[in-house]
């Protein structure tokens, strides 16, 4: 068999048709696939905005009632009685404490001299 | 109608009907599945996923050829994933050739039957190939953008195809 051959028969093919049963078994197949996806579908639209009703409602808080403030009345003000000052607070005064200080060191100066055994030591208060 | 007629073809239906498009459809897919898969219980698997898939893309296509192309794409794709799993099985073809007399259409019979068995050897990308470029005639660009391939790579493996063909029938011959 030739190359030309094998495409004829490959051209062939092509015009052949498919058993009709198949062609049914898909298409009913096919049908109750989607049939079934369609009714999710359509439950899932019902479902849905009922959910978000649920949900709105729960989250939903009523407003806080006004407050409604009575009328003011006028009210008569009376002169202000003038109150004795009560006597100043007696100030109570710190006995102030000398601070003790770190007992004086002497001042010590040494002064050598040309002379190696004369050293003039000054002690200062 | 030829199938690159219908791939080149104008926006028909771009956005027909689910079922329309199945019913237009459904041999098309069942022929290319069947002739990749070799029986018609994995094809007519094969084409109910390819609708499937279909229903849940929707089918707002662009155009006929977009639509066509995708169809082609998911078939093989979808075929691709069954010959991973089992070896096709060369069922013997009960496709029948309208307007043929009986005694050449047995002998035709033969021989297709016997070129299916042989195709059922190849590997599946050239298989694929060959009943995409050769049974379902469409151009090496479609059947490389269905592959997901170059043409260099469609036209070798269609000519290595044809070839193997050849050897395997010319033993059988023999």
């Amino acid at each position: 068999m030739t190359e030309e051959d094998i495409r004829g028969l490959f051209r062939e093919m092509r015009e052949d048709s498919v058993p009709a049963d198949s062609m049914a078994r898909v298409r009913m197949r096919i049908t109750e696939r989607t049939a079934t996806w369609r009714r999710w579908k359509r439950a899932a639209l019902v479902i849905a905005p009922l959910c978000l009703l649920v949900l709105a409602v729960a989250l939903w808080r009523p407003m806080s009632p006004r407050i409604v403030l009575p009328p003011v009345l006028p009210v008569r003000v009376e002169p202000a009685v003038m109150r004795p000052e009560p006597p100043p607070a007696q100030v109570v005064r710190r006995k102030q404490v000398a601070r003790r200080r770190p007992p004086e060191q002497p001042v010590l100066i040494r002064i050598e001299t040309p002379d190696p055994d004369v050293v003039i030591l000054l002690v200062g208060n | 109608m030829h199938a690159s007629a219908v791939i080149v073809g104008t926006a028909r239906v771009a956005s027909a009907p689910f079922e329309t498009i199945v019913r237009r459809r459904e041999a098309q897919v069942m022929r290319i599945a069947f002739r990749i898969l070799g029986n018609w219980a994995d094809a007519e698997d094969v084409a109910q996923e390819t609708f499937l898939r279909l229903h849940r893309h929707g089918t707002g296509f662009r155009d006929e050829a977009a639509l066509g192309s995708w169809l082609y794409r998911v078939t093989v794709n979808l075929c691709f994933d069954r010959t991973r799993v089992a070896k096709p099985v060369a069922e013997m073809p009960e496709l029948r050739a309208a307007g043929i007399s009986a005694e050449s259409s047995v002998i035709r019979d033969q021989a297709k039957e016997k070129l299916m068995a042989a195709l059922a050897t190849l590997p599946a990308r050239e298989r694929a190939a060959v009943v995409l470029r050769e049974i379902e005639g469409l151009t090496t660009a479609e059947v490389a953008e269905v592959l997901g391939s170059s043409e260099v790579t469609v036209r070798s493996q269609i000519s290595k195809a044809l070839g193997r063909l050849r050897g395997i029938l010319h033993r059988e011959e023999i």
